[in-house]
């Protein structure tokens, strides 16, 4: 922890890593607790708490993708798939089985590894824009399967998964209102992601995913293992995301198919591509800012009255103008060289 | 047996109109060296070109198809300048433009549907449909649509009109260069970013036919572009980047295959195995079938 302090000053208005935590918590927990102490009042609205648990799945989504598009500088269009995955992997288990929700965790962390072995592989042999093909078609045929397999629900999926129970509380009941529980579950998921992600970018695994972003044929000749970290990177990213898969299904307590739909894997590398790639702080923000804007923009559309959603255009027009303008993201450190 | 060949058959016309996307695709990918996202859209911007000159100027299907085609090729130019170029000037394509073709697929697709509605529409009927017999097997008949004889005949008219293109004029044979070394070409006095318009504007024409194309046969909708866009992708590496005859091929083998798997196997899976075959051709023959690059565009 000593070494997190001193190295690291550019967490969130100066803070360093150990403050942003302290301070986060904090904020955290009084909003899940403040109106235990009023009763009958609500000084933070549900919609808001819901809101916020959404933006903390979202960082996790992110964080997850950036070992593979940040650190390795690989993009991936199919990090739907494992989301996908880890909330199947619950749902499943947890409508055919009597096992606790916290062991269907490691579960589908350990189906979202192995289903990121084949991926990984097909990163070794195409690069590039190929590879972003193939991730998308991986998600896609996933996608089919949840949807032609009647024991997986179908098109409607599984509905009705109950909520999840620490020592005898149920997770809904924990603070003031039925979010609670989740958000500080999730912030302390995201809290240890982020560490780890800070952990393994200034450490040995760090610096050779580096070398391979930079330039993949110097570090072979440098004596880097390139298939071992790709297929490490791949699995990282897979199991952080399944995690995430697992909370939304007993969260939104149902499963289906729009899990592992394209338009999810596009918002989790827009998350990444607009917080700036390897920038821990920069995946936490995008996330946040890809979940608050659709939500201001649908309460706009309602308030004005349009037929349409005017996020969905935005949402193109940030893409092309952040490419345009600002390749290196809004939190990201500048790109010293554009790779691939 | 008769069912085998029936199924072979109703997948022709698909096939043809998958061959269609994929050279849009191919030729832009050659050349460019992106991959074009926003091709499904212009599709689909061509589908409903169509559906609007058809039934409100209600033109006759060839005027109408030559139509389509113009536009789809002004919109592709248009998407050309607005988000290629300027990437293009930088040096910064490849990954960056993709992500740029994702967010300019967005745009057009949702301002699509804001303005068209994403209620599906139809064309009215352009040439009278009835079933032609084509041979009979043990007395059971095996019949083609005229409708789908017309787009196999379109199909191919377009693509023998192509081939024409590409081996006779100076600018086709500057395409053909253009798709093996770039760099050399400008050397050589030519204007690469009037080709490069001159290829979009072929990209777009083409994807904008087999949007017409469809439309006459289904009903169209502004977020078919997406799935369609997908598959001419999977048909062009399945035939080989950079290959006219192989994107024919692999078109028409995807629509085959497409129809036997929804006879066979289940109408479920339909759609995914075109997903798996791009999969399963990139990982074991990357160069497609009738290819003859693919070294380090990547």
């Amino acid at each position: 922890m000593k070494k997190l302090r001193k190295k690291s000053g550019d967490w969130f208005f100066g803070m360093s890593g150990l403050q942003t935590f302290l301070v986060s918590a904090a904020v955290i927990l009084l909003i899940c607790f403040i109106d235990k102490f009023h009763a009958g009042k609500s000084w933070i609205p549900t919609y808001g708490q819901h809101i916020l648990v959404n933006c903390l799945l979202s960082a996790v989504l992110a964080l997850g993708l950036n070992f593979v598009s940040g650190y390795l500088g690989q993009t991936s269009l199919g990090h739907a798939a494992f989301y996908g995955l880890g909330a199947y992997t619950t749902a499943i288990v947890l409508k055919y089985t009597e096992i606790s929700f916290w062991i269907t965790i490691p579960l589908g962390m350990l189906i979202a590894a192995l289903a990121s072995i084949p991926l990984a592989m097909a990163s070794l042999r195409v690069r590039g824009q190929f590879l972003i093909v193939i991730t998308y078609a991986f998600c896609e045929i996933l996608r089919y399967v949840a949807i032609n397999t009647q024991a997986f629900g179908g098109t409607g999926g599984i509905p009705g998964l109950t909520a999840p129970e620490l020592f005898g509380v149920k997770l809904t009941k924990i603070a003031a209102s039925n979010k609670g529980g989740y958000m500080i579950l999730l912030f302390l998921i995201v809290s240890a992601v982020a560490y780890f992600s800070w952990r393994i970018e200034h450490s040995r695994v760090g610096y050779a995913f580096a070398a391979i972003r930079e330039d993949e044929i110097a570090a072979v000749a440098m004596g880097i293992n390139v298939r071992y970290y790709k297929v490490l990177a791949m699995m990282i990213s897979a199991v952080i995301c399944s995690v995430a898969g697992s909370i939304q299904a007993v969260f939104a307590s149902m499963v289906s198919p729009e899990l592992f739909s394209s338009t999810k894997s596009i918002q989790i590398l827009t998350m990444v591509v607009i917080g700036g790639r390897m920038s821990i702080k920069g995946m936490i923000l995008g996330g946040a800012l890809l979940t608050i804007l659709p939500e201001i923009f649908h309460s706009v559309k309602d308030l004005v009255g349009l037929s349409f959603d005017p996020w969905m255009i935005l949402y193109g027009f940030l893409l092309v103008s952040m490419m345009r303008f600002c390749p290196q993201g809004i939190w990201g450190k500048k790109a010293e060289k554009e790779d691939e | 047996m008769v069912v085998f060949l029936q199924q072979i058959i109703n997948g022709l016309a698909q096939g043809g109109i998958y061959s269609l996307i994929a050279i849009g695709w191919t030729t832009v990918f050659g050349i460019v060296g992106v991959i074009n996202w926003t091709h499904g859209e212009v599709y689909m911007l061509g589908a409903y070109t169509g559906y609007f000159i058809t039934t409100y100027l209600n033109m006759p299907m060839i005027p109408a198809l030559l139509i389509s085609m113009a536009v789809g090729a002004v919109i592709a130019m248009l998407v050309d300048q607005v988000s290629y170029k300027p990437l293009r000037k930088k040096g910064v394509l490849a990954a960056t433009g993709f992500i740029t073709a994702l967010g300019m697929s967005q745009i057009l697709r949702y301002t699509a549907s804001a303005a068209f509605t994403v209620n599906p529409r139809a064309y009215p009927e352009l040439t009278k449909q009835h079933l032609i017999t084509l041979f009979e097997v043990n007395g059971t008949p095996v019949t083609i649509s005229s409708l789908h004889l017309w787009i196999l005949f379109g199909t191919v008219a377009i693509m023998v009109c192509l081939e024409l293109f590409m081996r006779k004029t100076l600018t086709g044979k500057a395409m053909l260069a253009a798709s093996q070394d770039m760099q050399t070409l400008g050397l050589m006095g030519v204007n690469a970013e009037k080709l490069i318009k001159i290829t979009f504007g072929i990209s777009g024409a083409l994807g904008a036919a087999a949007g017409f194309f469809i439309g006459t046969i289904y009903a169209i909708n502004p977020v078919m572009g997406a799935l369609a866009g997908l598959k001419g992708w999977s048909c062009a590496i399945l035939g080989g980047i950079g290959s006219i005859t192989g994107s024919l091929i692999g078109g028409v083998l995807l629509g085959i295959v497409e129809n036997l798997t929804a006879g066979y196997i289940s109408t479920g899976y339909k759609d995914a195995i075109g997903f798996a075959v791009m999969i399963l051709v990139l990982l074991i023959k990357p160069s497609g079938l009738m290819g003859y690059k693919f070294e380090e565009k990547v």
